[in-house]
């Protein structure tokens, strides 16, 4: 009865028509940008956060939600058609979706990608409305030893998934927690860091960071070498998959949505790493598994499904514990925090509008994506073919008015070109982005409840081990940190498939 | 991978002990009240450790390839470097000339600058996104873009 009323409270809020339309800008621009190689979900969102300052704090969470999970529809599209994946949580699509292209079934690739999205964002949505309000009711009995243990775990679990050196990657989160505590103390108001600059007494901003390091970077990385991308041009018919299509498809969606949901909900999982996982479950489930990389239609629907049920799944953290777990829910975080809102086990019962009516927005944005990703094709395949010399102008524009408008400071500007350049650099070197933008938001979360807690605890660190929840938080970490040095373990965590949001 | 770990984790290991004596400064305060320095402190020895077993793991490699060479293998340098300049010159020039002017002359050079368009294009291309900009951005969001000098906008 309860969750009817929850409901209903959701879509009195998301039905408001300011609400639908900033739903249907969020949607639609992450479909497009889900589109457009060379700017992931996390570019896209800290770029249209100024946009969304003189919205109410529901439409500003609405439109930047519907970024993300309309990426991972419009991701699908390249990857199909033109076998350059969109964002990072398509590129398992481009192996049976642009062999069925070739085979001139690309609208049945579209169309079982676009129903499977809807499918499992819907599951995960279900499962979202569930499993939230259990989790901030037992989040509400947490203290700071527990927030800081689960949070170092949550970084943990991003760093471990990591591609590549761990030492790099926890390099990275320790620069990012570093970078997040520039300005003054939270408890004595002391400047630290500061160099005795008047802008960096508030900190530095999430917008420029992240803008720099997964939008301008991204930028010279592409301007670097000459990209040529060949659309497939076949004339695109048939979108509804047929009813075999659908009989091979119906257990890898529903495989793929609860194992997109669930690794959704982990701290460091999400979109991409689901889809991975859900191809190498549904080739070795498969009574064929030659058929997969050659066009199998499940090896499209799966992942599909596991990378919207994963993009769900990962507002459960964030909107029950306040806990981000992975970058994309970090900038979500920082939205939350310029408008005014705390996410956490008290969000839905101090802002219950807000609440459900983010989660019910997502039915309705689902919709949305299923008439815009079907129907309207067509008029992607055209946006496909928009050159990146006339694109990157405009991305880079964007940027600097971007940066610029969160405090009208051109500070904020060098702050981002600078960090396009340690970005750039970054990538050269092989070191990760990801890491170091969670433990940016983190960080400050960290030392506040590091400090309580020792506070609490007059100086014991046994806190962290006496109190069960916490000890089981650091065990598992402290797990992870040590296993690339167990035999075997090791092995197993560099198959781990690449984990990059942007 | 070699020449590069070792220089990365130089640099890293610089930073960290850049943050460590950053910490040290601000004072560690005590366990039973942490003091504004005392996460930097602790941070920063860590940062310095990791550097280093990047840079000790880094010197039992081989090298692979052309070391630091295969990173600037095939890279056009002149697209990155007049990129980079033209948008530190944008911040600098932004509030004094303004956000129009300065936009069209920053568009104009980049759609010439990386892959050469004709100019009635750059130039169609850069009042006309410089513009749509003005109109979302100033008149509809209500930021606040400078008028620079000639009080443009």
């Amino acid at each position: 009865m309860d969750l009817l009323n929850y409901l209903s409270i959701g879509f009195s809020v998301a039905l408001q028509p300011a609400n639908l339309f900033y739903c249907f800008a969020g949607v639609f621009i992450g479909t497009l940008i889900g589109v457009l190689p060379g700017i992931g979900p996390v570019g896209a969102m800290s770029l249209l956060l100024p946009m969304t300052f003189k919205a109410t704090p529901e439409a500003a969470i609405i439109m930047l939600a519907g970024i993300y999970y309309g990426a991972m529809y419009g991701g699908s599209t390249t990857s199909i058609l033109v076998n350059i994946p969109g964002e990072a949580a398509s590129v398992v699509t481009c192996l049976d979706g642009y062999q069925m292209a070739r085979q001139g079934r690309a609208g049945p690739a579209l169309g079982i990608a676009a129903f499977g999205s809807f499918i499992a964002g819907t599951i995960a949505i279900i499962g979202l409305m569930l499993l939230a309000p259990p989790l901030s009711q037992f989040a509400l009995k947490f203290g700071p030893p527990e927030y800081f243990t689960l949070m170092v775990l949550g970084l943990t679990i991003l760093i471990y998934l990591a591609h590549g050196s761990m030492p790099k990657a926890l390099l990275m989160a320790c620069f990012g927690i570093v970078l997040g505590l520039i300005g003054l103390d939270s408890i004595n108001a002391r400047p630290r860091l500061t160099f005795e600059k008047l802008e960096l007494m508030d900190g530095v901003g999430l917008v420029p960071i992240v803008m720099g390091l997964f939008g301008i970077s991204e930028v010279l990385l592409n301007i670097e070498q000459v990209i040529r991308r060949e659309v497939f041009t076949t004339k695109i018919k048939g979108l509804l998959p047929t009813a075999k299509d659908w009989m091979d498809s119906k257990g890898a969606l529903a495989r793929g949505s609860l194992i997109g949901f669930f690794l959704g909900i982990l701290p460091g999982g999400g979109a991409v790493i689901s889809s991975f996982i859900s191809y190498a479950v549904e080739k070795r489930l498969s009574k064929h598994p030659e058929r997969f990389g050659k066009g199998a239609i499940e090896g499209v629907a799966g992942p599909e499904a596991a990378n919207n049920a994963g993009a769900g799944g990962a507002f459960i953290p964030l909107m029950t514990l306040g806990i981000p777990p992975n970058v994309v829910m970090a900038m979500l975080m920082g939205a939350f925090m310029i408008h005014g809102v705390q996410p956490g086990p008290l969000m839905m019962k101090q802002n219950p509008g807000l609440f459900w009516g983010v989660i019910t927005s997502m039915y309705i944005g689902n919709i949305m994506l299923l008439i815009l990703n079907l129907p309207l094709i067509g008029m992607w395949v055209q946006v496909l073919k928009v050159p990146y010399k006339i694109l990157f102008p405009l991305i880079l524009l964007f940027c600097l008015i971007g940066a610029y408008s969160v405090n009208n400071s051109v500070f904020d500007v060098y702050i981002m070109i600078l960090f396009g350049i340690v970005g750039y650099m970054m990538k050269k070197f092989d070191y990760e982005g990801a890491p170091l933008v969670l433990a940016f938001v983190l960080g400050p979360l960290m030392e506040n409840n590091l400090r309580k807690s020792l506070i609490m605890s007059q100086g014991d660190f046994s806190i962290f081990f006496t109190r069960p929840l916490a000890a089981v938080s650091l065990f598992i970490a402290l797990f992870l940190l040590v296993s690339p040095f167990i035999p075997g373990l090791g092995k197993k965590r560099r198959e781990i498939p690449k984990e990059e949001i942007s | 991978m070699k020449s590069k770990d070792i220089l990365s984790s130089l640099f890293w290991m610089l930073v960290g002990a850049g943050v460590c004596y950053g910490g040290y400064d601000l004072e560690l305060g005590t366990l039973h009240d942490p003091g504004s320095g005392f996460i930097f402190f602790w941070v920063g020895i860590i940062m310095v450790g990791l550097s280093l077993s990047i840079f000790i793991q880094a010197l039992g490699m081989r090298e692979k390839g052309e070391g630091l060479k295969s990173i600037w293998s095939e890279v056009q340098w002149k697209k990155i470097v007049f990129v980079t300049l033209a948008l530190f010159l944008y911040a600098y020039a932004f509030s004094t000339l303004g956000f129009i002017i300065c936009t069209v002359i920053l568009l104009i050079f980049l759609f010439k600058a990386v892959e050469p368009q004709k100019w009635s294009v750059a130039i169609m291309g850069a009042v006309l996104s410089t513009l749509t900009a003005y109109l979302v951005f100033q008149l509809w969001l209500g930021s606040q873009l400078p008028k620079g000098f000639l009080n443009i906008g």
